[in-house]
């Protein structure tokens, strides 16, 4: 899921000096296990934006936010509020207060969290990086571990020099993803290869942004193949 | 002309290559003054590239003023700020200025220096600069490209025998010769006999191996060595040796520990010479030479 955490609220507050009447939407999914942008968030933004003075026309967290389509005909039964708003506050994720930007053309909107990176929930409201989405997964060959996001240097063939008891040279608290992938590998017998293959420097035009993915057109195509076979 | 760093190895001598490390501005006469007193008797200088991750002036200047002093520099490259152009857009240039050495290393992480919000590139690795340097060796370029005149590098790499734990880090040494070092310097080493266990591995290789040495200038010194820089092990009875030491004996102490080990190292010929990283203090180098019975 995508970790989120919230803005400096001063900081936020002050972005936003030139607004008044506010809308708040949160997500029901990654931002609202995160404790981002759930019901209890919006409550306690929108009290803290009355405090500041401000007017709160109304909230809602939406059942998937980066699904603009879907996002769309939820807002449908708060068009009053949103008519009266001159600021949409997204309690979300980037993706999510971009879907907002696409509903709402003409009107401002604003981020209340900072996005940071696609996260494994380890525990309650606890997430670890575990995958960069580098478009061109080299799992199989590591153990099904990833040093692209856990290894700092994001090396591909062995540790640095600076694994000091098994922890990264950066810090003691991450554990050096080079000892954990000949570990890995170690446990399923594969040692031999890991010593014997070079892994190639990666092909970085595989996460060249902005990435779309159309799979639609994809199976479009193929079907449409098909037919004109038959 | 071939390197003569090579040559020297390659003779069977023992070899000494020290160190200099580039300033932070543009005021070399210090490193100027350094270079011209190990001139004549170190085989070869390293030169660091933004070393720790401190933005200095580059190796690659420095390489040509040591060249031009008449001494054989070894161009340090890492991965951390600069992608595959850059590299090897560096390497044809240090080629034609006539660079011959290269050691390739991935290079500390920014945080560890002086710019921590710069973006780290390490677009490739030390293994892979290796090959990169293997192919332009050979007239190609890393995307296969021709090039018209091929470099002429002996090249060489990073290991840090006292790595815990050691078995990951021996594969890593043993793709990097698979990769095409030639020769490898390593972390500084303080314990003779458990290095001598490594070279019993690494001799199973055909690359030259020369021992790192940082000169304990203090019993502290040693003590923040243990506890703040990964793969170093200094072992405690040194630290009673220099703490043992006269009163502002202690750096002699430490110049004779090194000047011990450079003289055991040779005489029980465990490996191919010496990296002496004096960290600077480079007007040492060649009073540790001199103790360790090389001048
Ligand atoms: S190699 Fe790592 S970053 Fe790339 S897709 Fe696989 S898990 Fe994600
Ligand atoms: S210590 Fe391990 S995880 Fe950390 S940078 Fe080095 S290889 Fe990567």
């Amino acid at each position: 899921m995508i970790i989120t955490k919230k803005k400096d609220r001063k900081k936020l507050l002050e972005s936003m000096g030139r607004y008044n009447r506010f809308f708040l939407l949160g997500c029901s999914e990654c931002a609202t296990l995160c404790g981002t942008g759930g019901q209890p968030e919006i409550e306690e933004l929108k009290t803290e934006l009355e405090a500041a003075g401000k007017t709160v026309t109304g909230g809602f967290v939406a059942k998937t936010g980066c699904q603009a389509l879907g996002t769309k005909v939820e807002l449908k039964q708060f068009k009053e509020a949103l008519d009266q708003t001159d600021c949409v506050i997204v309690m979300s994720c980037g993706a999510g207060t971009q879907s907002a930007v696409e509903i709402f053309p003409e009107k401002a909107v604003y981020p209340s969290n900072d996005s940071l990176f696609l996260g494994n929930m380890t525990r309650l409201q606890m997430f670890d990086e575990r995958c960069s989405l580098c478009g061109e997964c080299v799992l199989d060959l590591t153990g099904g571990v990833c040093p692209v996001t856990a290894c700092p240097k994001g090396i591909l063939n062995g540790p640095c020099g600076g694994t000091k008891d098994g922890h990264c040279e950066i810090s003691a608290e991450i554990p050096c993803a080079w000892v954990r992938i000949y570990d890995r590998m170690n446990k399923l017998g594969r040692l031999e290869e890991f010593g014997q293959t070079t892994l190639a420097a990666k092909d970085w035009s595989a996460s060249i942004k902005p990435r779309k993915l159309n799979v639609r057109e994809q199976k479009d195509k193929k079907s449409g193949g098909e037919e004109k076979k038959k | 002309m071939s390197s003569s760093f090579r040559e020297a190895l390659e003779s069977g001598k023992f070899v000494v290559t020290a160190e200099a490390g580039p300033p932070k501005g543009t005021d070399i006469s210090t490193l100027l003054h350094d270079l011209d007193l190990m001139k004549g008797k170190v085989d070869a200088i390293n030169v660091t590239d933004n070393q720790s991750a401190v933005m200095r002036i580059c190796s690659l200047a420095i390489c040509k003023i040591v060249l031009d002093k008449g001494m054989e520099p070894i161009l340090q490259m890492t991965c951390r700020d600069r992608n595959r152009i850059g590299l090897q857009s560096d390497l044809l240039g240090a080629d034609v200025l006539g660079i011959k050495n290269v050691l390739c290393m991935t290079g500390d992480h920014v945080l560890a220096g002086d710019h921590k919000g710069a973006k780290p590139v390490y677009d490739v690795e030390s293994v892979q600069l290796l090959k990169v340097v293997d192919g332009l060796n050979t007239g190609k370029d890393m995307s296969g490209n021709e090039l018209k005149g091929s470099t002429h590098f002996f090249q060489g790499a990073v290991v840090t025998p006292e790595a815990t734990p050691p078995e990951p880090q021996m594969l890593k040494f043993q793709k990097k010769v698979a990769a095409g070092a030639r020769f490898f310097q390593t972390q500084a080493i303080y314990d003779i006999d458990k290095f001598k266990e490594f070279m019993a591995f690494a001799r199973k290789f055909p690359v030259k191996v020369l021992a790192g040495l940082v000169i304990l200038k203090s019993a502290g010194m040693a003590n923040f060595l243990n506890a703040n820089v990964p793969g170093i092990r200094v072992p405690q009875e040194l630290i009673d040796e220099i703490r043992g030491a006269e009163k502002g004996k202690a750096l002699e102490t430490g110049m004779n520990i090194a000047a011990r080990h450079i003289r055991r190292l040779k005489e029980e010929k465990i490996c191919d010479g010496v990296h002496i990283m004096a960290i600077g203090m480079e007007d040492k180098v060649p009073v540790i030479m001199e103790k360790a019975g090389l001048l």
